[in-house]
């Protein structure tokens, strides 16, 4: 995820800003790394370089 | 040689078809430099990378891991979420929709990732209303959806809809096939 995506991007829920935590990034990209809402705290997790901004329910809903 | 577990992955992601052809033109004769662009329902990204080549800033949105796998390696900056839910306000200059609209019979789901992209349950619309209802949010304050339709989904229905969100729309682009008329609307407040 390229960091000016921030700048686009809110909390599914409740649309608070979200702050970014790094844990890997190449010079481009944050592959791995969590968004935090500033408001209600829920972790949305950064892997492969992809956020996954889905809501806590919709992350188990996957039908593959 | 593909090798088995990445032709299984291909399978369930929507690849670029005569809809996603029609709505990538109407688009890339729209957008321009400097335009925000979000593409919900990217898939394999095609339309994403066509309005890229045009010069916008283009995101795609898919809640599908496999298809945001997909358009990352084609390129695109991606988000794996629900239709726009994870964008600010005002954010877009452009949204574009190639949504599931294929009126389904509940008997003939199923449940993977390519039902996902085609199935719009049983009248065709059971995506598009909540994108509608979700989309003026995002849009900046003379943006744009390009939302393709075909006939089988029933336009009339979905321009209700979009009206009763305070939403007008016209059609910008057509293209006639054997059973089904492939349209997109260009949808404004």
């Amino acid at each position: 995820m390229r960091e000016d995506l921030m700048d686009i991007i809110c909390c599914p829920l409740d649309k608070h800003e979200l702050d970014l935590e790094v844990i890997r990034r190449n010079d481009e990209e944050i592959m791995e790394g969590r968004l935090v809402c500033t408001e209600c705290g829920e972790e949305y997790p950064i892997e492969d370089g992809i956020p996954n901004l889905l809501p806590p329910d919709m992350r188990e809903e996957s039908p593959a | 040689m593909t090798d088995l577990a990445e032709r299984r992955d291909l399978e369930q992601v929507y690849q670029p078809a005569e809809d996603s052809r029609l709505l990538a033109e109407t688009a890339a004769e729209r957008v321009g430099d400097g335009d925000l662009v979000l593409d919900v329902g990217t898939g394999s990204g095609y339309v994403a990378s066509v309005a890229a080549d045009a010069g916008a800033d283009v995101v795609g949105a898919d809640i599908n891991p496999l298809a945001c796998r997909e358009a990352r390696e084609n390129g695109v900056p991606v988000v794996q979420c629900n239709l726009t839910d994870p964008f600010r306000d005002g954010a877009f200059d452009y949204v574009l929709f190639n949504p599931p609209y294929l009126p389904t019979p509940p008997e003939d789901e199923r449940d993977d990732w390519m039902e996902y992209a085609l199935s719009g349950g049983e009248d065709g619309r059971a995506v598009i209303e909540p994108f509608l209802d979700g989309v003026e949010r995002v849009l900046a304050p003379d943006g744009r959806v390009l939302l393709l339709l075909s006939t089988l989904t029933g336009l009339d229905a979905v321009v209700d809809d979009a009206a009763q969100q305070g939403l007008s729309a016209e059609e910008v682009g057509a293209e006639k096939h054997a059973f089904e008329r492939l349209v997109v609307l260009s949808i404004r407040r």
